[in-house]
């Protein structure tokens, strides 16, 4: 079983399958449950996990075999403290898209951004995960509905709420 | 803040470039449009830590560390070890090929479970549900008591005993509760098909049906797009009161003594399972009753 190419108790197939889903299942659980070094705990865990059952893993159903595996560890862990998503030091400004790509972005003074982030800070956690899976990790709504199991409208609807959610938030600035 | 006649995707489908050239031409006149346009402009400069995917992998090798197959070059007698292999091939037989698989939760637990086909089932508080692992391409049914949420994935017909009733379906998402003398399923995508003694209903998306002991069945309509539970809400709607007390008695482990009271009363509301004083007060002040928490937090006793 383990000479076998799609096993994932193959060394190269895992180690292909963990570089191409990490960061997204990392920034994932972020997203859900607020706090990044906590997300990269769990991401280890659930790919040892992963590892150990390998046998009883096929390769194709390893994606929703570790986001099952990393919501439960989420769940777990946050079940009995609630914690504020955090983005200090995690959520940083990226410098070059800033002249780049909008150059009305300039303008915006360094208080706006501390309550845009505040304002997805206070997002509730469906909402919060559809927005920044589709600003930050810039993926279709499409990918993000596959990756929740929900249909594309549910998605839209999510970012809709999210942006009405976001603009009474941050006010007439 | 938008005008109502927006429809509810209207903004994700701005943002994707879908409007049309009408729609954004009205939008860009539109007083809010210039917000929309900052919060947009100002997300898409954020910028998140990077992630060291070697690195990680390094830790993730040296943690499963004795899991990685040593090989031996030494000559190995072959008899012990096919006797350890014969009976290690047993135990795990017992296990793959026992009868069920079961999940349980406990007081103020939920679980998410992956079925053998990739369908989702999320259980709530206090519930068990079982299925049969190596029959389930042939026949895919959970038996559940308590409640879950289901995402099923399209296939052959999926269905859910209870002893209140069966639920089945093709492929959708639906919520089931069954407990003794209470029956309630809502859908929330697709179709469902609920069956008992009495009879036989078809759910479309949106539709919920309930059968409880000595009331009559009814169906109403609703617009919640998972159930509250999911976020760590309960919600009831025109419930008899004991079936509350019942779900606060399962999220947080607490006895409610209702010696005192009339368990008649129809309740509408809802309440958080992850905060027992929130949850007490909102109950019990909307229903006009006086509660006091037991010297040792475990029981609730109830005065009118």
């Amino acid at each position: 079983m383990s000479d076998n190419k799609n096993s994932t108790c193959n060394e190269q197939a895992f180690d292909q399958f963990f570089k191409s889903q990490s960061k997204l299942l990392r920034n994932y659980i972020y997203y859900k449950f607020g706090d990044l070094e906590q997300a990269e705990d769990i991401v280890q865990d659930t790919f040892i996990k992963l590892w150990n059952n390998c046998s009883k893993v096929p390769l194709d159903k390893a994606k929703s075999y570790i986001y099952t595996i990393a919501t439960n560890l989420g769940i777990s862990i946050t079940r009995h403290q609630k914690v504020r998503f955090k983005y200090q030091d995690y959520i940083t400004q990226r410098k070059s898209d800033v002249t780049n790509e909008s150059p009305e972005f300039i303008a915006l003074e360094k208080e706006y951004m501390e309550k845009l982030k505040n304002a997805i800070a206070d997002l509730p956690e469906r909402q919060r995960e559809v927005f920044l899976l589709s600003r930050i990790d810039k993926k279709t709504y499409k990918e993000i509905a596959e990756m929740s199991n929900v249909s594309v409208k549910a998605i839209e609807k999510l970012m809709h709420k999210a942006l009405l959610a976001m603009r009474k938030k941050i006010g007439n600035i | 803040m938008l005008d109502d006649k927006k429809d509810e995707i209207f903004l994700s489908r701005w943002i994707n470039g879908e409007l049309s050239e009408e729609e954004l031409r009205e939008f860009k006149s539109h007083p809010e449009y210039e917000y929309y346009m900052k919060i947009m402009a100002g997300a898409d400069a954020l910028d998140l830590k990077g992630y060291d995917v070697e690195k990680e992998l390094t830790i993730i090798k040296s943690k499963r560390g004795n899991n990685t197959i040593k090989k031996s070059s030494s000559v190995i007698k072959l008899w012990p070890y096919f006797a350890v292999a014969a009976s290690v091939a047993i135990i795990l037989g017992l296990f793959l090929f026992g009868p069920n698989e079961s999940f349980t939760t406990n007081y103020g637990e939920q679980l998410a479970v992956t079925l053998p086909d990739g369908s989702e089932m999320i259980l709530n508080a206090k519930s068990n549900a079982s299925f049969d692992k190596d029959s389930w391409e042939e026949n895919r049914t959970v038996s559940l008591e308590g409640e879950a949420y289901f995402k099923v994935k399209k296939g052959s017909k999926f269905t859910v005993t209870t002893k209140n009733g069966e639920v089945s379906v093709l492929g959708t998402e639906f919520n089931v509760q069954s407990y003794t003398s209470f029956f309630e399923v809502a859908c929330y995508e697709g179709k469902v098909s609920v069956t008992n003694d009495q009879q036989r209903k078809v759910l479309t998306a949106g539709n919920a049906y309930r059968n409880l002991k000595n009331i009559a069945p009814e169906s109403w309509t609703f617009v919640a797009q998972t159930p509250s539970w999911i976020n760590s809400t309960s919600t009831f709607r025109s419930v008899p009161i004991k079936y509350v007390f019942k779900e606060i008695e399962e999220q947080y482990n607490i006895k409610v003594d209702t010696s005192n009271i009339n368990t008649g009363v129809i309740y509408t509301g809802t309440f958080p399972n992850d905060n027992i004083e929130v949850a007490l007060k909102t109950v019990f002040s909307t229903l006009g009753m006086d509660y006091s928490l037991s010297q040792d937090g475990k029981t609730v006793v109830l005065e009118k």
